[in-house]
């Protein structure tokens, strides 16, 4: 709209000033050309003629406070001026949104209240900036975030995974095939229980990982609550030797419970949200990195010697099994490649 | 304190804000922020990206994000690539293709990494979507030149198609001539990969119709003397790959071609060069000053000529070259290409005995030294020494993706015979950034230590005839905190380290192991214990049943998923489950 047009449509329009009302209720005057250059408060002048005086000051929106409207009319200030190079535009955009980020919040939204769409493109690439990179916990911090997700729905049930007529399928064929085992195992009652006391240190190494199946509901839930988890362990590690003892009695018991958990798993799979690349991006709720730091010095050493335990006796008869994988893999040493020759170089 | 800040936040400004936040990682971690990010989130993403095509099932994917524009999917372990998993293991993208196709009418991108795709599929594709732009389909197999043809005629606004080393039965040339004649939109085609000849006439009429071509690798089986007219029709073009780079020695063809060469100012990679004639190779000198990436692992010409050749590419960026170039060449390339980020030199003649050209670790020693930009390196040899990596690793701590192959196994330092432990140790303990790593050579569980200790950033980890026990394994599952995928062959890692470290396995995308000491009785258990994973037996010899529980087990894939097994194992596929192996039959 030209000077001119203004003058014809209402020549109060044409008064330097405008009355602006923040949300605090305090009414200020500032210049219209430069309070025009928000499309909201553009609107309000021209569609409904406020403005032109204090009376009739122009409600802004509840997220313009006296302080954001100040800042952003520093902002239309500057950008109103039409000769200033690109690069003077940009270098006061990326010192006008180093501010802290409650501001910066408090400022896209008042922006965007306004329709100011340039200041919310900049104030929204300052919030994506700093957004990237960090953790959802350090997100929540920023923001001021409550941590609502429950356990349960980042673990988020498949829907009606049942209805899918294969699922459906597969259920029953592996409750009959878990019938059929649960048979086999009975006649062979005592080979089972034999197996049960050579697997007895490895239940030992797995008993601090497994501190859920402690759980009756099942190993699902229990396994990705990070926290309780955590909590688990140091409980679990101050009364290890106890809790050793106690598991070699549960081994049975175990198995037992596991079955009949293993229908639940079956029928209403839930899934994390895994980290990066396989699923769709999303961190895993534990980070397995810190168990071994958890783990009770006593406890470690006791795996490392089991591990080098173990290792020994493997060395032992490793000539025997060296020779057995050289024979074997003779004509596989140098397929490293491909069949035809080709190696391929996108590999 | 204002606790309610971000809920002043009207939906359409976050999701304004997550729209310059395009990062996977980054959009996992707003979608776990809280519940209305997690619901904005979902509906505003675009790209997903699928490492495993069997961690996720396609409904939940569909399901989850509504609005998707672009998916990239990966499919078979990448031991596949060395022949290591038979034949119809799985990893099929017909149930994704089906399920976008009613999900997703607008999909524009598909991208494939080792996935069986038929030409059902391809049809599919191309019926479905009705503004598909993009299909870049890496190391897959399963489809024809037929389907080819059905995207060909279906999809107008086609910006790439790109087969990258996949097998395709190639049935006719003509799939080409499906594109119609008023296609115009090509931006980038890459058929290198293709057996037989494609009708010539139609792809010179192709190029030279869309302007905005800018990638085209063509395949062998394309005449050097065609080559000239192609690039006549498309002097925009940035990236090319040549076919067969031989002809009988006629002049008018060569300077046909160096004109042609000369008016494709705006070249920065060649490919391709397949039985080069070195006479024809300066005909590509006046742009070799702008080329950025070379490749000529295909050329099968000597290191004088490589070096002519590569000598004025001062500019270049990435070079993957055959073992020809020799340590002379590399050490040219040290001192002519300033600006090289990723080398790959692959080895002329793999199955000889005898080393056939003058390549040594002495030539990577003096890439390292030259190029301080290198980052990426892939390097075939037949000796290398402990002083050598540790000389490497001094100069380039910025090295983040480190694969030496020494082509015979378990090679020792050639200098003093102890194993290369010390030396790949110097590698992870200097290059903080590390993020690929595959080791060959001698190599003792000392070296996992080294990994274990130092390899923070580690996220991908080849292994193969190397260490001494289960502690070696233990120290790598137990010490790198970003490890993502693991593949190992040939060790003696067997249960311990495994079963201690099972909690591991659901952090990581994945584990393959095969010919190493894990016992059947073993997966069983972490089978049992571990629901989150698939953990999957792969035995040609039959039922794991039938053998003791204290027997290896052939091959062991273990991945972490929420969709639970897999409803298309093969015969020889079994998943642990229990006390037994469950295979429905």
């Amino acid at each position: 709209m030209s000077e001119t047009d203004l003058a014809v449509i209402k020549p109060e329009m044409m008064k330097p000033y405008v009355w602006l009302q923040t949300s605090d209720d305090s009414i200020q005057q500032v210049e219209q050309e430069i309070a025009m250059f928000c499309p909201l408060i553009c609107q309000e002048i021209i569609q409904k003629g406020m403005g032109s005086s204090k009376n009739c000051a122009i409600c802004l929106p509840q997220q313009v406070s006296p302080a954001m409207l100040s800042l952003i009319l520093d902002y239309c200030r500057f950008h109103q001026v039409p000769g200033r190079s690109n690069k003077e535009r940009k270098s006061y955009d990326e010192k006008f949104v180093r501010i802290d980020t409650e501001r910066l919040c408090e400022l896209t939204s008042a922006a965007d209240s306004l329709q100011l769409k340039p200041l919310v493109d900049l104030t929204s690439r300052a919030l994506a900036r700093i957004i990237e990179g960090k953790t959802p916990e350090e997100i929540r911090d920023i923001f001021h975030l409550p941590d609502d997700l429950t356990e349960e729905e980042k673990l988020e049930p498949l829907r009606n995974i049942t209805a899918d007529p294969r699922i459906r399928l597969l259920n029953r064929l592996y409750a009959k095939k878990r019938k059929e085992l649960k048979e086999r195992e009975r006649l062979k009652n005592v080979e089972v229980e034999e197996e049960h006391v050579d697997d007895r240190s490895v239940d030992d190494l797995l008993s601090f990982i497994n501190g859920n199946d402690g759980d009756p509901k099942g190993v699902k839930t229990s396994k990705n609550k990070k926290k309780n988890r955590r909590k688990k362990e140091q409980q679990k590690n101050s009364s290890l030797k106890e809790a050793s003892e106690l598991n070699k009695k549960e081994v049975n018991g175990h198995d037992i419970r596991h079955q009949s958990s293993e229908a639940e798993i079956i029928s209403e799979t839930s899934y994390l949200h895994y980290a990066e690349d396989d699923a769709f991006t999303s961190k895993p709720e534990f980070d397995d990195g810190d168990i071994d730091d958890e783990i009770d010095p006593a406890l470690k050493e006791k795996i490392d010697r089991e591990v080098e335990d173990f290792a020994r006796r493997l060395n032992s008869d490793w000539p025997e099994r060296m020779q057995e994988l050289l024979s074997s893999g003779q004509e596989r040493k140098t397929v490293l490649f491909t069949a035809d020759g080709f190696i391929r170089r996108h590999a | 304190m204002r606790p309610k800040l971000a809920y002043s936040f009207p939906e359409e400004v976050l999701e304004h804000v997550f729209s310059f936040i395009e990062c996977d990682k980054d959009r996992g971690s707003i979608s776990l922020v809280c519940k209305s990010w997690y619901e904005i989130e979902r509906w505003c993403r675009r790209r997903v990206f699928v490492g495993n095509c069997y961690a996720v099932s396609p409904a939940t994917v569909v399901n989850r994000f509504p609005k998707v524009r672009s998916i990239t999917i990966k499919g078979k372990p990448h031991f596949a690539d060395f022949n290591l998993v038979p034949e119809g293991w799985g990893a099929y993208v017909g149930p994704w293709i089906k399920a976008m196709a009613a999900a997703y009418p607008w999909l524009q991108e598909i991208r494939l990494k080792r996935m069986v795709v038929t030409d059902e599929c391809l049809e599919l594709i191309a019926k479905s979507f009705k503004n598909f732009g993009v299909l870049v389909l890496t190391s897959c197999e399963g489809f024809t030149t037929d389907g080819l043809a059905a995207i060909a005629a279906h999809c107008r606004n086609l910006r790439e198609l790109e087969l990258r080393e996949s097998e395709v039965e190639d049935i006719c040339g003509h799939w080409l001539s499906h594109f119609p004649d008023s296609y115009t939109s090509l931006v980038s085609l890459n058929i290198s990969c293709l057996g037989n000849e494609v009708n010539l006439s139609a792809l010179e009429r192709l190029v030279s119709r869309c302007p905005n071509l800018q990638t085209l690798r063509l395949n062998r089986a394309v005449p050097l003397d065609k080559l000239a007219n192609l690039l006549r029709g498309a002097p925009q073009l940035v990236e090319l790959g040549t076919g067969a780079y031989t002809s009988e020695m006629r002049p008018e063809v060569f300077s046909n071609l160096a004109e042609a060469f000369a008016g494709c100012r705006q070249l920065k990679s060649l490919s391709g060069f397949w039985d080069v004639l070195p006479s024809y190779l300066p005909a590509v000198y006046p742009i070799c000053s702008n080329l950025t990436s070379l490749n000529m692992s295909y050329a099968t010409i000597q290191s004088p000529d490589l070096i002519k050749l590569v000598s004025q590419c001062e500019n270049l960026q990435r070079l993957w070259v055959l073992d020809y170039i020799e340590d002379a060449g590399l050490e040219v390339i040290a001192a002519s290409c300033k600006d090289l980020r990723e080398l790959r030199v692959f080895p002329s003649d793999p199955f000889g005995l005898e080393p056939n050209v003058a390549l040594t670790e002495q030539g990577l020693v003096s890439v390292s030294e030259g190029c301080s930009k290198l980052q990426s390196v892939l390097y075939f040899c037949r000796q290398m020494s402990n002083v050598a990596l540790l000389t490497i690793a001094r100069n380039r701590p910025n090295m983040t993706r480190f694969r030496l192959c020494i082509i015979e196994p378990q090679v020792p330092d050639y200098l003093t015979q102890d194993p290369l432990d010390a030396g790949f140790g110097a590698i992870v303990e200097h290059c903080k950034d590390l993020r690929r790593l595959s080791l060959s050579g001698l190599l003792t569980d000392r070296v996992f230590e080294y990994i274990g200790t130092y390899g923070k950033k580690l996220e991908m980890l080849s292994v193969a005839f190397a260490g001494d026990s289960d502690l070696g394994l233990h120290h790598v599952l137990s010490g790198c905190d970003n490890l993502r995928k693991l593949e190992i062959r040939d060790c003696p890692f067997g249960d311990k380290a495994l079963l201690a470290n099972a909690a591991k396995l659901e952090t990581m995308r994945s584990l393959w192991m095969s010919s190493c000491l894990v016992s059947y009785g073993a997966c069983k258990l972490l089978g049992q214990k571990m629901p989150m994973l698939n953990v999957e037996v792969i035995d040609e010899r039959g039922p794991p049943d039938s053998r003791p529980d204290s027997s290896p087990v052939e091959k062991l894939y273990i991945y972490r998923t929420v969709s639970g097994p897999r409803l298309d194992m093969p015969g020889y596929v079994w998943r642990m489950e229990g006390d037994s192996a469950l295979r429905i039959s």
